[in-house]
């Protein structure tokens, strides 16, 4: 029995129905999955998992800010190397996914399947395009001298933009799993949390990379 | 005491605690677990992405007024419009306007941590200088 059974026939105080959540606390004083603070415990975890990285890509922020422009470094510089417009574009592609993910979310939320699944491989295939962009800026910068031991404005910056790279990665396989469990009849309109989690992933992945786009890209360099 | 005296015990004590949390267990009608308000329409999330679209590009001709213009002014313009978009992004694509206040809590939190943290680093390293 759903979560919005349980509350119709227990409690029957709640007149419109609600999907159903793990842990989402429909029924009142009866609901196994109720929580002490009202909010999902999946939800939270994902909340506190996105605080705590902040920390993290703070961290190679902060190291790639250090370094920058620090006499004596070999290799070329950032100015040397940043193509402007291309990353424009490529961040404009990842702004663009953030949209698509929320329509994601909506349509699950209205029950419209189909939308869902469109939505859904549209932001994975926007992101799988943002890698692409990365990928072959990666290797332009290597072509031209900025490897990762090059120097340590190379490991700073490899190391930030690999690690966003890789976080979005994740969320695409992530998407598209969701995407399959869709195909396959298994992602109802219950499950919109779900979806709304790794939503929650996908636009965090998207406001780091407006702080990198900013720091990184088009804050003036030192000395430029 | 009998059963019905201990539910109805429990059930006082659930309310009570929920007041003092100041949480709901249920959700208001119409509205999922962990809202406060309703999530926008997607015609309202075609606007948000639109305006941030615009605020990225005057970010980039900003960029392209390095030499023109004082850096310190650009460094000022471009971090606004930073958090311009962040804010735009955390606030209405994750929710954090609609949903339960303990979510953005939790986020600012974080955030606040990871920038004064990193800040006293680089202070302390004379990046600033």
């Amino acid at each position: 029995m759903s979560t919005v059974e349980q509350s119709a026939e227990v409690g029957g105080s709640t007149s419109t129905p609600v999907p159903s959540h793990d842990g989402g606390g429909g029924a009142h004083g009866h609901d196994p999955h109720a929580t002490a603070t009202g909010v999902t415990n999946t939800k939270l975890a994902m909340w506190l998992f996105l605080s705590s990285d902040c920390l993290f890509f703070g961290a190679f922020i902060a190291a790639y800010l250090l370094y920058r422009g620090r006499p004596g470094q070999v290799g070329p510089s950032p100015s040397d190397l940043f193509d402007i417009p291309f990353t424009s574009a490529t961040s404009f592609i990842l702004l663009m996914s953030s949209l698509t993910m929320v329509l994601a979310l909506a349509a699950i939320q209205r029950g419209d399947h189909r939308r869902v699944r469109i939505w859904l491989l549209a932001t994975a295939l926007l992101g799988a395009t943002f890698i692409g962009g990365q990928v072959f800026e990666f290797t332009e910068f290597t072509r031209e001298g900025l490897t990762v031991s090059e120097s340590v404005f190379g490991s700073t910056f490899y190391l930030l933009t690999g690690f966003h790279g890789a976080h979005v990665t994740i969320g695409i396989i992530w998407l598209l799993s969701l995407w399959g469990l869709s195909n396959a009849g298994r992602l109802e309109q219950g499950d919109s949390e779900r979806v709304e989690i790794a939503g929650l992933y996908w636009h965090f992945v998207d406001v780091v990379w407006i702080v990198i786009f900013t720091v990184i890209y088009l804050v003036p360099q030192p000395g430029s | 005491m009998t059963e019905g005296t201990i539910a109805r015990v429990e059930d006082e004590v659930e309310v009570v605690a929920r007041g003092e949390l100041g949480h709901t267990l249920e959700s208001a009608p119409g509205l999922l677990p962990g809202e406060i308000r309703p999530h926008p329409t997607p015609f309202k999330y075609v606007m948000i992405a639109i305006v941030l679209v615009i605020v990225t590009a005057f970010e980039i001709a900003v960029s392209y007024l390095d030499g023109d213009i004082p850096d310190g002014l650009i460094v000022a313009l471009l971090m606004i419009m930073m958090v311009v978009k962040f804010a735009g992004v955390a606030s209405w694509y994750m929710h954090l306007r609609t949903d339960k206040p303990i979510f953005q809590r939790f986020f600012v939190l974080g955030i606040i941590s990871a920038v004064v943290l990193y800040a006293v680093v680089l202070a302390s390293l004379h990046t600033f200088s």
